[in-house]
This record gives structure tokens, sequence and C-alpha cells, in this order.
């Protein structure tokens, strides 16, 4: 699960020649929020977001509306866009988790991937949320069961030994610190094909683990 | 960035391009459009003419001076092209839109090392260290498939094979990592082993670098291999686009159908089939037919054809056409009128039929090279034809198939008389024919004749139609002097070419017409045994269906014995009695046509079917790729010469040791199929045959 992957190849890119008025039009006709900034050999500039092309009323002396006109006509991406040394950008090689990790720490929807300056792709908050979809099989049909164990380490291991002893394969499982629950360790775990009631029936026999929520799916 | 995936690399909308001339504008392409979705691949088909590049040239504003985009929109990854200024083209052109072209030796500089033409790229572009660029150009050429590509990067053009600079063409388009690859033509020049392995190299970096491909070729077959989509063109616009499976199986539009009645299908034979030509030709863009283009041309055609000129409309939901009667050619209740219903004679194999018309035992052919020592060393040869036996019956063809360089034409043309045979006998009903064309008596010259593949440089250019053809005719005296004329007339008509050809000169004439006077020419003197060299693999598919009926008209009508040269299979097995399979120099197999295309069959045989493409989704082809090219013929490997290249080898005990040593057996698997190979019969019996039709999935629609 490396960025390189789940990244858009070919992003759409703008060259800082253009005018935002050109530059917002291309944005929303196309639904993207983020657009990288290149110059010769696709080699990053910098970005621009939505935020970036809200222009400051203090850069309008008047609110003529001639004035704010030609004001706007005069302002090229250059002008407005986020400068390469702030933007945050990601490895292709990195990991799709560091990506997340950077973009939450950072406070950025969206990461340029670059690999010697030059952008391959663009990694956004929604690879990240689609992947996450993904990682628990949420298209899949299956029940999802979600159990709290101390943490401990060996316990995950359990819960896998004695899904495994039914003969029962694991469609995605992820875990995470259970919230508000000091020293607890909340796991999902979905399985396909096999009644509610059996998977039910198995999960509690586990000593010290406690199914807090089970639900199908489809 | 969901919502950027369903934004199309490409999108033409309503494009139009006129070119300036003297005469005023000429709109060579109209009122087309399409989309490319990221990581797709968009074919465009048709003949020659219909504006194909023209319009690949347009995304990228290469029209020339005299081009120019006058309606329309071009929009990549959401931005318009029209309009923009050169400049802006440039960066673009570079950066994320890349185009291959047909002939790779005219995109490589001849004068430049392979790697100072590869690095350059990155550092123009880039700006990159000149020994960075080359790593990652190595890397890239890895990346095509390229053996050993830091060699390659150390070497001119000249010194690689055709298929490694198409290669090297692909790389150099594809480190830049462009969003949108132009192909035209990619793979027309190749052979078709090379071209196949081209095919499925596309396919592969298709997914791996997610680069939209627009993929520009005359050959139905290559399009159902690469792409999604296709889009058919005729006379610069668009006249159906759908997928792939909808457009081999369910055409809606007649220029469409006729595209696949006129290509032989590899299931067809000789005696069951007819092509079926699409008469005319393309209309010149400055003189359209007022209503729909196709009409003067279209077997269907009804008076409102005439009047009104259809528009592009959705028939089936993602299946465009424009034709009045699109949903009637779907439900194929339209059919060709009866006239143009083929009229084939039952053809006549009484006892004549046996008798042998030539015998070709043990012929070699050896071209000179020159020693590489200055003094003294021993002399050298290219073995071009080496040890090849065959005969032709009365009223047969002969094909012979084999990637260039296998001596097809070389055997041909030492038996034409043009290259002097090293040893061998040659046998024409009876006589000897091994000497050169010059000391042959008139009889024999008029009884062996030949076609040649290029129509162009075998008229000559001065003289009319009808004085080239009535040459012959007064040479070898086939009727008397005062009816030469009526005689031309009778081969032009029998040409379908009619009697004001007469006075035309060649360049008058269209491919098509030129390859016909060549034909004629060649028949004039009512030959035995004419020998054709590729006669139609120069020229578009609905002419070649043309040729091909009427060089099976010929035979039948003059009982005239023929050997046909071809690296089509198709085209061969359509028209050939005996085909012989060529690889360097020598047969590996030979039998009647429909033996050569079942088990069992010669490794070489199996992997050429493998490679051939074929109009129909259907088809399930085995994928069998050969290795390298045809190695030299002046040091022929030992043993077996296939050897190198085989993918059966191991099917033999110690992984094929013995191919390398011995000279494998005839192995007769009937009294006229012979196979040049060490595996036992038994062996290849077992192997599946190369290409099976999946006729489940077409009784399950129908």
């Amino acid at each position: 699960m490396l960025v390189k992957d789940y990244m858009t190849r070919h992003p759409m890119m703008g060259d800082p020649g253009m005018s935002i008025v050109e530059a917002r039009h291309y944005m929303n006709e196309n639904h993207i929020r983020h657009l990288p900034i290149v110059g010769d050999g696709k080699r990053l500039i910098g970005l621009v977001s939505r935020q970036t092309l809200l222009v400051e009323p203090g850069r309008i002396s008047s609110l003529d509306i001639w004035e704010i006109a030609h004001h706007l006509s005069k302002m090229t991406v250059s002008d407005v866009m986020v400068r390469k040394e702030d933007v945050v950008t990601i490895d292709p090689d990195a990991t799709i988790e560091e990506a997340a990790r950077v973009m939450v720490e950072k406070k950025v929807g969206c990461l340029p991937v670059l690999e010697d300056e030059v952008v391959v792709g663009i990694i956004t908050e929604t690879d990240i949320m689609a992947q996450l979809t993904a990682m628990m099989a949420t298209r899949i049909p299956g029940v999802r069961v979600t159990i709290h164990m101390p943490e401990v380490r060996g316990e995950l291991a359990r819960l896998v030994a004695a899904i495994s002893a039914q003969g029962w394969g694991i469609l995605a499982c992820g875990g995470a610190p259970a919230p508000r629950e000091p020293g607890k360790w909340e796991a999902v775990i979905k399985i396909r094909g096999v009644p509610r009631g059996e998977i039910v029936a198995a999960l509690s026999q586990i000593k010290g683990q406690e199914i807090v929520d089970v639900r199908e799916t489809d | 960035m969901r919502q950027a995936r369903d934004i199309p690399v490409l999108r033409v909308e309503n494009l139009a391009i006129s070119y300036e001339t003297r005469y005023g504008d000429v709109q060579a392409v109209r009122d087309v459009s399409f989309e490319i979705q990221r990581g797709d691949a968009y074919s465009i088909v048709g003949e020659s003419g219909c504006g194909k590049s023209t319009v690949a040239f347009g995304i990228v504003n290469f029209l020339g001076r005299n081009g120019k985009i006058v309606d329309g929109r071009i929009l990549f990854q959401g931005r318009d092209l029209v309009g923009r200024s050169q400049e802006e083209l440039r960066k673009l052109r570079g950066d994320r839109i890349a185009m291959v072209y047909q002939d790779p030796m005219q995109a490589l500089n001849p004068t430049l090392r392979l790697g100072d033409q590869l690095s350059e790229v990155l550092i123009v572009h880039r700006g990159m260290a000149r020994s960075e660029a080359e790593d990652r150009c190595v890397h890239m050429l890895e990346q095509v498939h390229m053996p050993d590509p830091a060699n390659v990067m150390q070497r001119y053009p000249h010194q690689i094979s055709g298929g490694q600079q198409q290669r090297v063409v692909i790389a150099m388009a594809l480190l830049n990592d462009p969003a949108l690859l132009i192909m035209d033509e990619p793979t027309t020049a190749l052979d078709v082993t090379v071209e196949a392995a081209v095919l499925d190299l596309v396919a592969e970096l298709q997914t791996k670098f997610d680069t939209a491909i627009m993929y520009i070729s005359h050959n139905l077959g290559v399009v159902a291999r690469v792409s999604d989509r296709v889009g058919v063109m005729y006379a610069g616009t668009m006249v159906e686009r759908a997928s792939v499976s909808d457009i081999y199986l369910h055409p809606s539009h007649p220029y469409t159908l006729g595209l696949m009645h006129c290509v032989p299908k590899l299931g067809m034979d000789k005696s069951s089939s007819y092509l079926y030509p699409i008469r005319g030709r393309v209309p010149s863009p400055k003189n359209l037919p007022p209503g729909c283009i196709f009409e003067p041309r279209c077997d269907f055609a009804r008076k409102i054809c005439q009047e009104e000129r259809p528009s592009i409309r959705e028939v089936e939901p993602g299946h465009w056409s424009r034709c009045h009667f699109a949903e009637q050619v779907l439900a194929g209740e339209l059919q060709p009128l009866a006239h143009l219903l083929p009229n084939l004679e039952a053809r006549e194999r009484s006892g004549e039929a046996s008798k042998l018309v030539l015998n070709v035992e043990g012929a070699r052919t050896y071209y000179d090279a020159p020693s590489t020592k200055l003094i003294g060393g021993e002399k050298q040869f290219v073995k071009a034809v080496d040890d090849v036996s065959f005969s032709i019956r009365k009223g047969q063809t002969l094909g012979i198939v084999g990637e260039s360089g296998c001596g097809k034409s070389t055997l041909v043309k030492t038996i034409i008389g043009l290259e002097k045979p090293t040893a061998g006998t040659f046998e024409f009903m009876g006589v000897d024919i091994s000497t050169p064309v010059s000391s042959r008596d008139l009889d024999l010259i008029k009884n062996l004749q030949m076609v040649f593949q290029n129509p162009d440089s075998t008229l000559n250019p001065s003289y009319s139609v009808g004085a080239q053809i009535a040459r012959p005719l007064r040479r070898f005296k086939t009727v008397p002097r005062n009816d030469v004329r009526d005689e031309v007339v009778r081969l032009l008509n029998m040409m379908r070419l009619g009697e004001n050809y007469y006075d035309r000169l060649p360049r008058q004439l269209s491919g098509g017409e030129k390859q016909r006077v060549g034909i004629a020419r060649a028949i004039a003197g009512r030959p035995e045994l004419v020998m054709c060299d590729e006669p139609v693999s120069a020229l578009d598919v609905s002419v070649q269906a043309a040729v091909l009926n009427l060089l099976l008209e010929v035979q039948n009508e003059m009982g005239t014995t023929m050997a046909f040269i071809a690296h089509d299979l198709s085209v061969v097995r359509f028209f050939c009695d005996t085909i012989a399979v060529m690889y360097l120099g020598q047969i590996v197999e030979i039998g009647p046509a429909e033996a050569i295309y079942a088990p069992p069959y010669h490794p070489y045989t199996e992997a050429l079917l493998s490679a051939v493409p074929i109009p129909d989704p259907r088809v399930e082809q085995k994928h069998i790729r050969l290795m390298g090219g045809v190695p030299s013929a002046l040091h022929p490997p030992s043993g077996c010469r296939f050897h190198t290249r085989c993918p059966r080898r191991s099917l033999l005990p110690d992984g094929g040791a013995i191919c390398e040593t011995t000279v494998p057996p005839w192995q007769q698997v009937t009294e006229e199929h012979r196979i040049f190979c060490h595996i036992p019969l038994e062996e290849l019996y077992k192997l599946e045959a190369v290409i099976t039709i999946d006729v489940e999935e077409e009784s399950h629609v129908g």
C-alpha cells in the first residue's frame, strides 16, 4: 500500500501564467479542489486550492465592480498560489498511512506526489478515504464485528486463531486503541458467508474479549 | 480526486479541420467527436485518406501552415487546446502528450547514438543531469523489454532491428510520463511476429503507466487486440463509434460492415469464400456527395441516402452510428443486392490438375559476402535460400509465408530468373529453368510471369496503361497484331477497369488500379505460372479484397498456376491450396492449406499463427511470442535453424539438445504435408489449436 499505487496519475495541472479567473473556472468545471502549478517538465512551482483563490478584500482598494474586475483580470495564478517551499508533498514510495499522517499533521487535504521535483501524481483525502473503504471491504456483503480486548500482546492473535479454528476466512481486519476506554484495544473483523448467529456464538467464547457491535453489511 | 477520474483525458467535440489550398479551403475532417478516458485505449480505423492522421495532428496542432481547426473543441484534461499559442502547445506536447509514428526510422535521428537521443528528452524537458538521465533511460528501455539496454544506448538507430527501433521510440515517448499517447499506425511497418510483441507491450504499458492511448490503424485485427472502444472514420467524418465487441459483432453502419467483409478470415478457405470489396474509393474532400457521404459506395443505398445527410445518433446505449438505416443494418435485415454476390464457377480439378507445372529440388541461392579479413580468409555466403524443394501442380496456388528476411522473395526471384541459383534443379513444365532471365527463350518468359509488390515502381510512368499492357502482347505474339488493342481492352474489362483507362498514365491511377494494371500485364501473355510477390500488402483493405477476388477469377478463368508470397496468414489461407512456411532460407512446413492451420504444427508455424491479429474479439488465440529477430543468414544457427527462438524445444528430452547439433528430419504427416522438426509427430498432435472461436457467446447473444 504505497502512495504510487493509490495516487491519481496524470493529474490536471496549471501553469503559473494562467489567470486566476481561468484557474477558478477550470477547477469548477472539472470539480477539482487542488491544482498543482507546474513549469517546464512538470516541475512543481506551487499549488492552488479553493482557499487560495478567495481573494482577501484588503487587496482590493474599492468595491467598485469595474475596479474588482480589473484587479482580478490582472492577477495570475503565480500571485496567489502557495509557493513550492510551502507546499507539503510526498514521495511516490511512501506508504499510504504516511501520506495520511502528513495530511493530518499539516492540516492539508492534498499532497502533490513528487519524484525529483516532478509532479507524477496527486493524492487527496478522497483517495485515502477510498482506500479505507476498500480496506474494510465496505462494498462486499458480510458480517462486521467490533470487539474490545485488553491492549496486550497476542490478544488479536487469539481472536484470529478462534476464527481460523472454525475454518472461516477474514475478509477485512482493522484495529485501533478503543475510544474512551484506556487500556483497551478495538478490533474490527469482517467475515463473509457465515451466518451472524454462528459468528457471535463462536467469538463470544473467547475469554476477556467483548463483542460491542455486530452488523450485517451489504 | 474521485471526480477527476470521470473527466476524460481527451474529449474531441465536433472537430472540423480545413486545409487552405489554391482552390479554397478543403475540409479534411468534419464533425468528429469522441472521448478517451484515463488509462483507456481508443482506436480510430478507416481506409487511407479518411482523415485519421489529420485528427491526430489536429490534437497537437501539427497541421502545418495551411491547416487550421475551423470548428469544434479539443479538451485535454478539461482544458481547450484550440486557440492556444504555439509555446503553450509545445510545452504540452513535450510534457503530457506524446506521439509514436508509423516509421520508427524517421522518428530517430540516424546520426546520433540512441542514448543521446533518449537522454536529450530528459535533459531538455526536465533539466536533468546527463548521468542521471542516462540511468533513467536505461530503466525505461528495460520497461519496454529491450534486451541489453545499456548496450543499446551506445548504438546508432541503423544497428538495431525495426521492432527494436519502435520500442526505442515508444520508450522515448514514455520518458516524460505522458497522460495521452497518440500512436499513428505504430506497427504497420513491422513483421507480424514483431507486431504481436509490440501490441503486447502497448497493452502492458497502458495499465502500468495509466496512460490514455489514441491508436490509429487501418488493420481491424490490430484494433481488436489493443483497444476498448473504436471509432470508424470515413471520408473525414466518424461514421460509427462503439465498443470493440459491438463494432465487430454488430456493426450498424454499412461501411463498417464492408470493412469486416473485405478482410479474409483465418477460418475461410479458398473454395468456399469470396470477399466483398467495397466498390469505388473514398471521395475527395473537395467533392463530397450531397447526401450520405458513403451513399455512392453503399450496397444498401436508398433514395433518402442521396438526398439527406444523416447525422450521428445513438442506436444502442454507447453505440453511435451515422446511417439512416442503422437499426436495420444492426438487425441484419439489409442484405447486399444480388448482383454483387459472388459468381464463382466450380473449379476444375480434373485429371489435368495432377500435372506438375513447377518442380524445384534442393534449390540454393547464395550471395557472396565480403570476407572480414583483408587478405585470404574463407569466402562467406549469405544463404538466402538453402535447400528448398517443392512443386506446384497445374491450376493450384502455392502460398509462401514467413517473416521478412526468410528468403521468400529470393526464392521467387530465383525461379523467375532474376537471381542466379547456386545449386538445385528447377524444372518448369519439364524444361530446366536454372538460367537467368536474359538468356531464356521467349516462350519460357511468356509462360512465367510475375506481379510485384509495389505497383508504383513496376509501371513505367511515361507510358500509357494501354501501351504497357500491349507490349507483352506484341512481344509474345499472343494475338495477331491487329487484335492487340481489342485484347488490351478485354484485359482491362476483366480487371474491371474499362476501355477509358487505355490512354491514362500510371499517375492518374490509384494504388489498387495500378496493381490491377500490373496483373493485367502479367497475365497478358497467358502464362502458365504467375509469381505474386506480396501483391496486396501495399493496398487498403477494401482494394485488397478487390485485387484478391480478381486474382481468383483470373485463376478460375484461365487455369493459371500461381505462387503467392504474403506475410499475412489470413490472406494466404484464403487464397492458396498449398502453403509453404519458410524460415531462414528453408521450408519448415509444407502442406495443404487446411492442414497448416490445424495441429500438428511446426513450432514456427504455431508462433506465426498466434501472432496474427484477428478482427474478431471472440477469437481466443494462444499466446506464443518469439524472442528476437531472424538470425543472420550469413551464420545460420547449427542443427535446426529455428532452435535459437523455438518455444517448443522443451518438449524434447534434455531441453532439445539435439536441435542444436542435428539437422531435423522431414516428418511426413500425410502424403503432402511435411514438417521439418525433431519433435515427434505424436507430440505435435497433442498441441492445442492456436485459434479457437468462442461461438457459445454468439449463440448467447443471438
